[in-house]
């Protein structure tokens, strides 16, 4: 079963959208280096339809996305989590950050506007880094997905 | 008298052992200064009437020996004491004063150095800003004394007594008493557009052309300032210029900007032009001025949607009789924005401090989606700027703190759009956080003691409002005379500070939740009642939660002093603790939303704090938060880089220069509701700016 430990706003993550960010647990990558060594236990609250109900109940339209932190212990559950919001709250996109190298065939990808794959590799560095080996996808409307990982690269002056 | 060894209190505080021997000789020196003879015999009868005891003070005993005197019917005797204390207080006044004077020299910076009211508008500590500082003690005398007189004649001497006894135990505390001017305004220019300067005491006539009109601005705002204690707003700025651009240039001169309109060799275009006026106006109110005690004048421009400006402009004639042309203002306020924020980047620049005025409806979308567009983009760009927003062009934010409701929207050929014309006179503020513990302590309901309390401000600020409508009966206030201020839709503003601290002694937790939201508007709403209540034709109160610049730290030494819980060295000026990390941007907004500012009448702003900039579709997202939370008053703060060894600044938050690599680098952030470095600050601010919790975006 998936867990959360806890949830945030954040901005940089995904670009253009003011997201809930759900740091979920018990996650299997176990990246040296990793920024999240919290979220390597199996600990939390279970993180059920319930549980996304009351983020929307708290938020309401003050977000505009949600995304799945993790999970990559069980990403058919990820992949269910994100179909139940986009039936019941069309209104929010939905992005998952996954640490694995690819996204298995058991998950329907167009149930995400967003994906992030790849794990944490120290000398390559995050998503912010031009090295980096993670990747951002956007969903477009026929389906395909854009790589749009470039836009964490242009941090040039104002 | 029976004379036993004990200890007397001296001026400073320190005990010393008691003296016959002093008394005596100060007794026959007075004698002898009159040519009186004085034998042993006469001075012990005058020692042996006063009455002694463990820790008196020097003053008590020196008021029994005049008492003594004259009860022995040496009244010359008692003349020369009295004289010559007096002469002895002034020389201690004197030698205080020398104190501070060397202390102030060796203090880090002017905000630190100032002993009453620190101000980082003081960029600089020099011979104009100590001129400033020597006299504040005097003033601070008048004023009370000047109040209290008022008071007494009015309501009694009880109540003035009582004023005076929360003022110096720090219940209330009374803003800007080092000067003698009314708070601040929000001015309608209209007089000016029609009779220069002359109505004021100066010496130009109307403005004629755009030149006329951008040197007299300058002028016509320093004399304005110089005659308030806080700021000067001039909502119409930039609506006058665009009107004198359009007579110099033609009303379309927007759409030919880019066209040379100068026949020097520079061969400048109209754009420059124009921004060559900006840079004036703005870099001159940026100097310091000697009318102010070296600082700038607190100078405030504000931006409309187009809904705004006809609400607030619907009615408005130029003297020729035109209408203020919507498509140039437009073209104008975005130009002067752009100008302004890529300006910023060159050098550091306070003011104007700019108020975005939008119009939003039921579903929180901007009516103006061109102007809520443009409010995102510029945020998106690193400009920091207030936004106001409303459902209702009801009410406008002239400066960085107050709000005010606008009352009428009418236009009179004398005095212009009344709409932009509101102020504050007087600011009286409450120390929440000691008023609640002080009734708790002593088992008093705190919202009945309160209800004292806020009772007593409205009285004590309706004493003020007769003694500023003196000063007006004698010609002192030629600004309200010649109609730049329309004395009656200036408000009597209570303050509010501490209340934050005040819920945590509750024991609340500060998060958006229902018993904080009970506990605020519980107290916001009392205010409120009274505001109602003391509500005249000629008296309008609201209700504000101070940014208590210098005292917010002083509220907080002086409770901790006492004895009171004070969970932080600088009160905030928020619903929410500065510091705390674990709340998110949303939930501030939701805890300056509208169940939490519905009473502050007043009104407060929500100071975002991130580390990043955001993506333009990002903010306006976050207008949209802030309408549908009904937070109608906000700005983001993303601290600028400075480099201390290049000079290069930038608008990003980081700890090294991008340029020379130097991790010598300062900030600028708003100290309050402006813009300042961050070195600027006084001693005490800079340690609370250096624990504000910037979001990670």
């Amino acid at each position: 079963m998936l867990k959360y430990v806890n949830t945030g706003i954040v901005f940089q993550e995904i670009p253009d959208e003011v997201t809930l960010a759900i740091n979920i647990s018990n996650c299997p990558c176990r990246c040296p280096g990793c920024h999240s060594h919290y979220l390597w236990e199996d600990i939390g609250l279970p993180l059920n339809p319930d549980a996304l109900d009351a983020f929307v109940e708290r938020f309401g339209n003050d977000i505009t996305c949600i995304a799945f932190m993790g999970g990559d212990a069980d990403p058919v559950g990820v992949n269910l989590l994100a179909e139940y919001l986009h039936v019941e709250y069309p209104q929010f996109k939905v992005a998952w950050y996954s640490g694995r190298l690819r996204i298995p065939s058991s998950v329907n990808k167009t149930d995400f506007n967003y994906i992030k794959i790849g794990p944490y590799i120290r000398h390559l560095g995050p998503l912010k880094s031009p090295t980096t080996n993670q990747r951002l996808y956007r969903q477009l409307p026929d389906g395909e997905f854009e790589d749009i990982t470039s836009r964490f690269w242009r941090k040039v002056a104002l | 008298m029976e004379i036993k060894n004990f200890t007397i209190t001296k001026r400073d505080g320190t005990k010393d052992r008691f003296s016959l021997d002093k008394i005596m000789n100060a007794i026959t020196k007075a004698f002898e200064s009159v040519e009186e003879p004085a034998d042993l015999g006469t001075i012990s009868k005058i020692i042996s009437h006063l009455d002694m005891k463990d820790d008196i003070k020097v003053e008590d005993i020196q008021n029994q020996v005049e008492e003594a005197l004259m009860r022995e019917g040496f009244y010359k005797v008692a003349k020369s004491f009295i004289l010559y204390r007096q002469e002895h207080t002034e020389d201690r006044e004197t030698l205080e004063k020398m104190l501070f004077l060397s202390e102030y020299m060796e203090s880090m910076n002017a905000a630190t150095g100032s002993k009453y009211d620190a101000n980082a508008n003081v960029e600089h500590k020099n011979i104009a800003t100590l001129i400033g500082e020597l006299p504040k003690s005097n003033f601070i005398r008048l004023n009370r004394r000047l109040l209290t007189d008022r008071i007494k004649k009015m309501y009694g001497k009880q109540l003035a007594d009582e004023y005076i006894d929360k003022l110096t135990h720090h219940f209330i505390y009374k803003n800007d008493e080092t000067s003698l001017a009314n708070y601040c305004a929000s001015i309608t220019m209209y007089p000016w557009l029609i009779g220069g300067t002359i109505a004021i005491g100066g010496n130009s006539t109307a403005p004629t052309n755009l030149k006329s009109f951008c040197g007299g601005f300058v002028n016509m705002v320093f004399m304005v300032s110089s005659m308030l204690s806080g700021a000067c707003a001039t909502p119409e700025f930039l609506m006058y210029m665009n009107y004198f651009l359009g007579k110099e240039y033609g009303q379309d001169y927007y759409k030919r900007a880019n066209e040379q309109a100068d026949l020097s060799l520079k061969k400048r275009t109209l754009d420059k032009i124009i921004t060559d006026y900006f840079e004036q106006i703005v870099y001159t109110l940026n100097q310091p001025t000697g009318a102010r005690n070296y600082q700038a004048v607190f100078w405030n421009i504000a931006y409309y949607d187009k809904y705004y400006f006809d609400s607030i402009f619907g009615e408005f004639y130029f003297p020729d009789g035109s209408k203020p042309d919507w498509e140039g203002l437009s073209w104008l306020q975005k130009r002067f924005m752009k100008w302004f924020n890529k300006e910023r980047t060159k050098t550091l620049l306070t003011f104007p401090v700019e108020t975005m005025a939008l119009l939003v409806d039921e579903n929180g979308e901007c009516k103006d989606p061109e102007w809520g567009e443009f409010t995102a983009e510029m945020y998106s760009e690193g400009h920091s700027f207030f936004t106001y927003m409303s459902d209702n062009a009801d009410s406008l934010s002239s400066c960085c703190r107050l709000r005010n409701e606008i009352t009428d929207n009418g236009f009179s050929y004398t005095l212009g759009a009344g709409g932009v014309s509101t102020g504050s006179k007087s600011v009286l503020t409450i120390n929440l956080n000691r008023c609640i513990q002080y009734a708790v302590n002593h088992q008093i309901d705190y919202l009945e003691y309160l209800g004292e309390i806020i009772d007593l401000c409205h009285k004590v600020q309706t004493a003020y409002n007769e003694n500023l409508k003196e000063l007006q009966d004698h010609g002192m206030l030629p600004l309200f005379d010649a109609g730049y201020i329309n004395i009656n839709r200036q408000y009597l503003t209570i303050g509010i500070n501490g209340l934050v601290e005040a819920a945590e002694f509750m024991g609340l937790k500060i998060t958006p939740n229902d018993e904080y939201k009970a506990f605020v508007q519980g107290i916001l709403g009392l205010i409120e009642k009274y505001n109602k209540q003391y509500r005249t034709k000629e008296l309008m109160f609201n209700c504000e939660m101070i940014p208590a610049e210098n005292v917010g730290v002083k509220h907080a030494k002086w409770d901790r002093e006492d004895g009171y819980f004070v969970p932080r060295d600088c009160y905030n000026s928020y619903f929410y603790v500065v510091e705390d990390d674990s709340l998110s941007v949303i939930d501030k907004f939701k805890m300056h939303g509208a169940p939490y500012i519905e009473h502050l009448t007043g009104g407060s702003a929500l100071h975002m704090n991130l580390e990043e900039h955001l993506s333009k579709q990002q903010y306006l997202q976050l207008l949209k938060v802030a309408a549908q939370e009904g937070c109608n008053y906000f700005t983001f703060n993303i601290p600028n880089t400075v480099c201390n060894k290049c000079g290069h600044i930038d608008k990003r938050y980081l700890h090294e220069c991008p340029e020379c690599h130097s991790k010598d680098v300062d900030y600028m952030t708003r100290i309050i509701g402006y813009l300042k470095r961050v070195s600027n600050f006084s001693q005490a601010r800079q340690e609370e700016a250096s624990r504000r919790y910037y979001a990670h975006a």
